[in-house]
């Protein structure tokens, strides 16, 4: 993909993840370079320009002719979800019922736990709440209550309101959030609050923002309306100055537009939007997207991606194009009313620790990780404990003089010295390399557990699934973590340390817009009830799509390329949990188009479910109605190339490396990735190395390049030969 | 012992070991001598000689004094034997009205007296507390923990008592 032609660079993703700032450039003839640098938490900007100039060296361009070209800047960053997790955000006061002031402190019992492995779970003297971000002497209760049908039961109590507001301006609060009971049905009394306080801060000529929850998310559930209303007020301020900075380079540079990021649905938005907290989880959802984009190439929409990286494999599922979407994920350790692409995570990477018991001789992996700084023994870089990627080094897997492409030398001779000593000596065993491959194959197990768990959690046949793997670790061990689940089709790619990053750039700007609601729709109803139900729904849709365009068209998009897609998140009248439909129809006129919606929900109940949990003659309900508007944006274009001969080119082949593989070491191959050319096919046991990452392939299986130069794993005994 | 170690060791006994890295010991494998390293902690910060065999309270041990093993404060009073229940030997003090529970726990967080008491057991010498027990009144004086010290010693750890 690197030393494309040269064509105007149109798109520039950039992702900073934990470790690693990538930057995918797109041309306009959907071509596109990667590069690479090590992220820099505390001055975002720092890393990104980094990470550009690399890129654009790739391209052979200057960094200036770069953003001059392109049309659009991405950027994904962990600047406000680090703000969160380090408490380094604003100081902020709350206003809300009386009576509910300790729902911030009481939390939700899963907030105690929820990122927990199982055994911490199960040991309650582990668990301990998030630190509020709110104190407690700063949430003021107010009297006044709507109750959940949007009733007012007591009416507000202006004085008290003012008194709050007046004691939190004294204590100097940066933010005053305002969240009271319902106001997802009724916002009235949080509309007065806010006018109450907007006035007081203008009487005072203070600076205060304010921020109410029916703003931030008109959403039902309580406690998580009330954790988005508090991290938007806490973390985006900070996290929009990182933005703000990161455009402020990019336009030093040349570019001419804003700087857009990815919320956590899949849709760009500015850097200016509204509700910046929906950005704060993108970059691992990038994936996902890439995924689905790659579905229509390879023409099968049911597909498992998995992401190996430093500390976490990340796993998703798209079922016949569904992507699921979860409604109530937690960040941070908070509960968020937030929709995110669903995502399944285990603690396991290439970075993780590797320790032995003293006491039972139990071998485990992590939980904790060696990250980048100071990464893994072999990196020389101070860490003494062993990891998993010290042992794909002793077993002569990595190349010690190409690790990120000869930017970091391997001192392998370090990792076999530390390892011996706290593994192999403390097991009491012999063979060091025996030792090391046990270790690389208990990381296997357990991503291919994890794998097959979210598979039959979700009654999927693996046969009709493509696995995708990315990921800086991906490669390393796809051999190893897919073997024997029977997947359709195994693939990776020339890039799949940045696959997420351009992911992202396959992403259209959306705004997404929703409210609760609660409508039964009977299985027999009357036609007045009939006409109530679409009336309801039509002015909710149309409510929606005016604020959405509005915002649309305050970012500079023009009102006709806006795309608008209703949404309604359904569920069988009892159940607990909902499913997202894109709504067939963006208006409903009569009986027959109520009962398209309900059959469009049935069938993607039956899709993600599976058929045997149909509810067959049941009323349904529906919960939350939304919109999604979009305008297309141009994507980076996997270039097809005609299938040349099995055998890779002459420059592609770098010579051979002693490798350990099962329990012997084997003269193995090893290929440059970037030389091998479509149709060719490499058998193991060899080595594909690239400077971002390394495709180890055992002995017996087979990698084929197709016409899109993506790479086919095929496991022996669904081999090629 | 490692010198990062100790130090981690030393500001858990004193309940400064901020809570990631208390989790995280917590968490992780216990080093097989744990215990008596935690043991000399204790020992470098007592004044007195005798040997600490085995904490029973912030501020209480169980310490090898002739061929005694005796209940001792961090402050070197003697509570003696440990197979006695040392709070029978502590000044008390007993919260068993409204007003006297209502310093504790204010408002309306009290708890009936007619129905519980709260007991303090103070060293006579220092004046630490040492515990609390909230206990219906009329209840004996519990007796918290008389640990089989021999057996600890020898199925556990595997050393004799004593002899560490």
């Amino acid at each position: 993909m690197n030393n494309s032609p040269k064509a105007r660079p149109v798109v520039a993703g950039i992702d900073a993840g934990g470790t690693m700032t990538d930057t995918i450039l797109v041309d306009e003839t959907g071509t596109f370079t990667i590069g690479k640098a090590a992220t820099t938490p505390k001055m975002e900007s720092l890393g990104f320009l980094e990470s550009a100039i690399e890129a654009s060296d790739y391209r052979g361009i200057s960094v200036q002719e770069m953003f001059k070209n392109v049309d659009v800047v991405l950027y994904t960053g962990t600047g406000m979800l680090n703000v969160l997790l380090s408490r380094t955000g604003r100081r902020l006061g709350l206003i809300t019922n009386k009576g509910i002031e300790d729902m911030v402190l009481m939390g939700r019992g899963l907030q105690s736990w929820g990122d927990y492995s199982y055994a911490d779970r199960l040991h309650a003297v582990t668990h301990q709440h998030p630190k509020p971000l709110v104190t407690r002497r700063n949430t003021l209760g107010v009297t006044g209550r709507i109750d959940h049908m949007g009733d007012e039961i007591i009416p507000l109590y202006e004085h008290e309101v003012e008194d709050a507001v007046n004691t939190l301006l004294e204590r100097d609060v940066e933010v005053i959030c305002i969240c009271f009971l319902f106001s997802q049905v009724n916002s009235l009394h949080e509309i007065v609050a806010e006018k109450i306080a907007r006035s007081i801060i203008a009487d005072q000529q203070k600076t205060t923002e304010l921020l109410c929850s029916h703003k931030v998310r008109p959403v039902i559930r309580e406690q998580s309306r009330l954790n988005s209303l508090l991290i938007e007020a806490y973390a985006t301020g900070e996290g929009r100055k990182q933005l703000e900075s990161i455009e402020k380079v990019a336009r030093e540079n040349g570019y001419r537009y804003g700087v857009q990021t990815l919320q956590s649905f899949g849709g760009l938005t500015s850097i200016r939007h509204p509700n910046l907290h929906e950005t704060m989880i993108s970059g691992p959802i990038g994936g996902v997207l890439g995924a689905r984009y790659i579905s229509q190439i390879i023409e099968n929409d049911s597909l498992v991606v998995s992401d190996l990286g430093g500390t976490s494999f990340d796993m998703g599922i798209i079922s016949k194009g569904q992507i699921r979407i979860e409604q109530e994920p937690l960040i941070g350790r908070f509960k968020l009313n937030l929709p995110l692409i669903a995502m399944d995570t285990i603690g396991a990477g290439a970075g993780m620790h590797v320790r032995v018991d003293p006491l039972t001789k139990k071998v485990s992996l992590g939980p904790e990780s060696a990250g980048s700084e100071p990464g893994p023994v072999c990196f020389d870089n101070g860490n003494h404990i062993p990891t998993i990627c010290d042992c794909n080094a002793i077993l002569g897997r990595l190349n010690p003089d190409y690790f990120l492409g000869g930017k970091v030398k391997l001192n392998v001779d370090l990792a076999y010295e530390k390892f011996k000593q706290s593994c192999v000596d403390v097991l009491g065993v012999e063979n060091v390399y025996d030792t090391a491959e046990g270790m690389l194959k208990m990381l296997d197990a357990e991503a291919s557990v994890a794998l097959r768990r979210i598979l039959s959690a979700q009654g999927i046949h693996p046969s009709e699934y493509t696995l995708l793997s990315y990921g800086g670790s991906g490669p390393l061990h796809l051999g190893g973590y897919s073997r024997g689940i029977g997947f359709k089709d195994i693939i990776t790619f020339q890039f799949a340390a940045a696959f997420s990053a351009f992911g992202c750039t396959t992403a259209d700007f959306q705004k997404r817009f929703s409210r609760s609601v609660h409508m039964e729709i009977p299985l027999v109803f009357e036609a007045s009830e009939v006409k109530h139900t679409i009336t309801g729904i039509n002015d909710i849709w149309e409510g929606l799509k005016t604020t959405a365009l509005e915002e649309m068209i305050s970012e500079g998009h023009a009102s006709d390329q806006v795309e608008f897609q209703p949404l309604f998140l359904m569920r069988y009248t009892g159940q607990l949990e909902d499913v997202e439909v894109f709504s067939p129809l963006s208006r409903i006129e009569d009986e027959g188009d109520l009962n398209q919606m309900i059959a469009t929900f049935r069938h993607i109940y039956r899709n993600i479910n599976r058929s045997v949990s149909d509810y067959g003659q049941t009323s349904v309900s529906i919960m939350e109605m939304g919109m999604i508007a979009s305008v297309e944006k141009i994507k980076p274009r996997l270039a097809k190339a005609k299938l040349g001969p099995a055998l890779p080119p002459g420059q592609a082949f770098k010579g051979t490396r002693e490798v350990y593989f099962e329990g012997r070491w084997t003269t193995t191959e090893l290929w440059e990735m970037d030389e091998i050319q479509p149709g060719n096919i490499i058998k193991g046991p060899a080595i594909i190395e690239h400077p971002a990452t390394t495709l180890v392939i055992h002995p017996r299986d087979s990698v084929f390049m197709d016409e899109w130069s993506m790479l086919h794993y095929r496991h022996s005994q669904e081999g090629i030969e | 012992m490692d010198r990062n170690q100790l130090e981690e060791y030393k500001l858990l006994v004193d309940g400064q070991l901020p809570w990631p890295q208390t989790k995280n010991l917590m968490s992780s494998y216990k080093d097989r001598d744990r215990f008596f390293k935690i043991l000399a902690i204790y020992q470098d910060k007592v004044q007195w000689q005798e040997k600490i065999l085995l904490p029973i309270g912030e501020n209480l041990f169980i310490v090898q004094k002739g061929k005694e093993n005796i209940v001792k404060c961090t402050c070197g009073y003697e509570f003696g034997d440990y197979r006695q229940n040392w709070k029978l030997q502590a000044v008390m003090v007993v919260r068993k009205t409204r007003e006297d529970l209502e310093r504790i726990y204010p408002h309306s967080d009290v708890c009936d007296p007619s129905w519980m008491e709260i007991r303090e057991f103070i060293c006579p010498d220092c004046g630490t507390l040492l515990e609390v027990e909230a206990c219906s009144p009329g209840y004996p004086i519990t007796f918290d923990f008389c640990p089989d010290l021999e057996g600890f010693y020898k199925e556990w750890l595997k050393v004799p008592l004593g002899s560490e």
